[in-house]
């Protein structure tokens, strides 16, 4: 590589390195001043953290527009106490080190409570951070990794990857009768779960995969594991992996030829999912989520009526969470008077809501859920199997 | 057996992609001995440019990949004339700003598309081939096809055009090409808006196959950089042999070690560079500054 003789050279380009990057991150807002949240006055200061850029944005992008709904709709209402709630989005990029310079943001600044992140593997990094500064945090997040880190102040909006894939394992063996199950899941920390959820549950009843392929999370190219799958001959694939990378797998795979259906837990049900692999591709699809469609009870309509009202889109599943994530925390922050730390926690432990998932009810793991449907993907909509 | 053959197609179209890019890369670096930091995000411009164009305004496939390539093509001598006043004096600040103009593109694309990425439906339709059990996708055959169409017209016209050989000469000497004649602003000018080109080319090819957003570059940024120097930085052969060792080697390291696949690709780059620094067809690398 060509070099600069002159000694300054280094200095100068470090100079304009720094520059360049001040420049660019001039745009993001400064830092805010502390004011007295945890007293009983001002804001009551809420932040979403979530994926705002990258592959996973539209994740962040349906979670954060979920959580906002229902704190617009509560301070339509008057708010807490006659106190305003004040949403704040932070971008971690889905990036866990992001994540955790956030945390540490979060709780220099005073928030009493954090939404988000839609990815374990993000709020994996966070929970130490948060757990020390007693911030809760409602995650939407399914990883049973996130449960094994026992702490009080980590609570899943959703059911975990173990509820969704033993549902989905009895529906495939024990309901359709598929003996030869073949998996793809990527190495990243919900795949990773998913993973081992599937194979576990599977395992108990009686069936191993006849093929494990592993991808990596930012893979796009999927020819190798996919010939290795269909020349197993598989009834069924099992797919662990996120939105985007869950279509281009099912996308490659019709195009060499694999003419099974997939199965997989919530990714596969959302819209990114059946664009991304095509309508054609993606029918068929058999998944295991705890909100199939907007028309499943009339809160679900009133929800999706509201969302589209206010964003012009349809809700899907990941709104649908934040949505009652974040009406759990309102309600905790209601019931306990606009507690903080420990107090805020066992209030929202406490909290028993009906909400859009099915009916929450804390256990001291965090998990609020513990029951999943089956739907099947038809004329690339989402209908419930019954 | 079957396995195998089907691996190696799958390896060899996103081979034919990293030839592409890592074609750019290396034809601006054999012109100016500068590394385009910004190239890869040029590629990602001209996927969104061409998906824009073939998905909203419906405008065929071919139609769309040449507007995307003029308008990356024009982005390349924006980029190479904001550069100039530093050519022959700070190679470094050059390479900085290039890194810089790859992050303007990303946030710029951010700003025009949004953070959503989008997924291109292939423009050819008709059923993959069944060719002995290997299924060839006719899409990847149009990818083939069309590198290796880039490949041999770029070849033409860097030893058969006049204006060719001149930027030929600027790789060589620029001192003695200017002494003759030779205009090397316009020359270097050519090369950044050629590059980008390719990096459009390669972009819009791409997007069918993978998904299109704002970190597409970084995808694709790394392996044809890994592609130009494994082939010989600066060699056009060796870019298009570069390109189609890192595809294939990429898949066949997802067939055999699967989650680890990536960390074995760039194993199997280093200790190919360590025993052949030069790369394949390394040549003596030009210097300039």
């Amino acid at each position: 590589m060509p070099r600069s003789s002159r000694p300054s050279a280094p200095r100068t380009a470090l100079a304009a390195a720094i520059a360049l990057t001040a420049a660019l991150t001039a745009c993001s807002a400064p830092g805010e001043s502390d004011s007295d949240t945890g007293s009983g006055s001002g804001p009551i200061k809420i932040a979403v953290v979530n994926a705002r850029s990258g592959q996973l944005s539209s994740l962040g992008d349906w979670e954060y527009k979920g959580a906002k709904l229902a704190i617009d709709e509560w301070n339509d209402k008057g708010g807490i106490n006659g106190r305003k709630i004040e949403l704040k989005s932070f971008d971690d990029q889905g990036d866990p080190t992001a994540g955790t310079n956030l945390a540490r943001k979060i709780d220099s600044e005073n928030y009493i409570a954090m939404i988000g992140t839609a990815e374990s593997a993000v709020t994996i990094a966070m929970a130490p951070v948060l757990q020390q500064a007693e911030i809760p945090n409602i995650t939407s997040g399914q990883s049973d990794g996130l449960v094994a880190l026992k702490s009080p102040f980590l609570f899943l909006n959703g059911p975990t990857s173990t509820t969704y894939d033993t549902t989905l394992a009895k529906y495939l063996i024990q309901d359709k009768g598929y003996k030869k199950i073949a998996m793809i899941t990527n190495n990243g920390s919900f795949g990773k779960g998913e993973h081992d959820a599937f194979a576990k549950a599977a395992k108990d009843l009686g069936v191993t995969p006849v093929t494990d392929q592993v991808v990596t999370t930012d893979q796009k190219e999927f020819s190798a594991a996919l010939t290795a799958i269909r020349s197993k001959k598989p009834e069924v694939v099992f797919i662990g992996s996120e939105e985007v990378e869950a279509g281009l797998i099912v996308k490659q795979a019709r195009e060499l030829g694999i003419t099974v259906p997939f199965a997989g837990a919530a990714p596969q049900g959302t819209p990114v999912f059946i664009d991304t692999a095509g309508k054609e591709a993606a029918e068929g699809t058999i998944v295991s989520s705890p909100y199939l469609s907007n028309d499943i009870s009339p809160a679900a309509q009133k929800f999706a009526a509201a969302y589209e009202a206010a964003y012009d889109e349809e809700a899907e599943l990941h709104g649908a969470k934040a949505y009652d994530g974040a009406t759990i925390l309102l309600t905790a922050l209601k019931n306990s008077d606009v507690a903080t730390g420990k107090k805020l926690a066992d209030a929202i432990r406490a909290t028993h809501h009906d909400g859009l998932l099915g009916q929450f009810r804390y256990g001291p793991d965090g998990v609020g859920i513990t029951r999943t449907t089956i739907g099947v993907i038809q004329d690339g909509k989402l209908v419930e199997q019954k | 057996m079957q396995d195998t053959l089907q691996t190696l197609v799958g390896g060899l179209s996103l081979g034919a992609v990293y030839a592409l890019v890592a074609m750019g890369f290396s034809l601006v670096y054999r012109t100016m001995g500068l590394v385009n930091f910004a190239h890869a995000d040029i590629a990602m411009i001209g996927a969104y440019a061409a998906s824009t164009f073939y998905l909203t305004s419906q405008l065929p496939f071919a139609v769309s990949m040449v507007v995307a390539i003029v308008i990356t093509g024009v982005i390349g001598l924006v980029i190479e004339r904001v550069l100039r006043p530093l050519e022959n004096k700070d190679f470094d600040l050059m390479l900085i700003g290039t890194i810089g103009f790859g992050i303007v593109l990303q946030a710029l694309a951010i700003i025009i598309w949004g953070t959503t990425g989008r997924a291109v439906p292939s423009p050819l339709d008709s059923a993959p081939l069944d060719v002995f059990g290997i299924r060839v996708r006719t899409y990847d055959l149009l990818v083939m096809a069309v590198a290796a169409l880039a490949v041999v017209s770029l070849a033409y016209f860097l030893s058969r055009t006049k204006r060719g050989a001149a930027m030929q000469a600027v790789a060589m000497d620029h001192e003695a090409a200017t002494a003759v004649g030779i205009d090397v602003g316009r020359s270097n000018a050519l090369a950044f808006a050629i590059g980008a080109g390719l990096a459009a080319l390669a972009g819009g090819l791409v997007g069918p196959m993978l998904y299109v957003d704002a970190s597409l570059g970084g995808a694709l940024g790394i392996k044809g950089f890994a592609a130009a120097m494994l082939g010989g930085f600066g060699s056009i052969p060796g870019a298009v042999v570069g390109g189609i060792a890192i595809g294939v080697l990429d898949s066949y390291a997802a067939g055999h070690f699967q989650g680890y696949s990536v960390l074995v690709t760039f194993l199997v780059f280093t200790v190919a560079i360590m025993v052949r620094p030069m790369g394949i067809f390394g040549e003596r690398t030009v210097s300039r500054a």
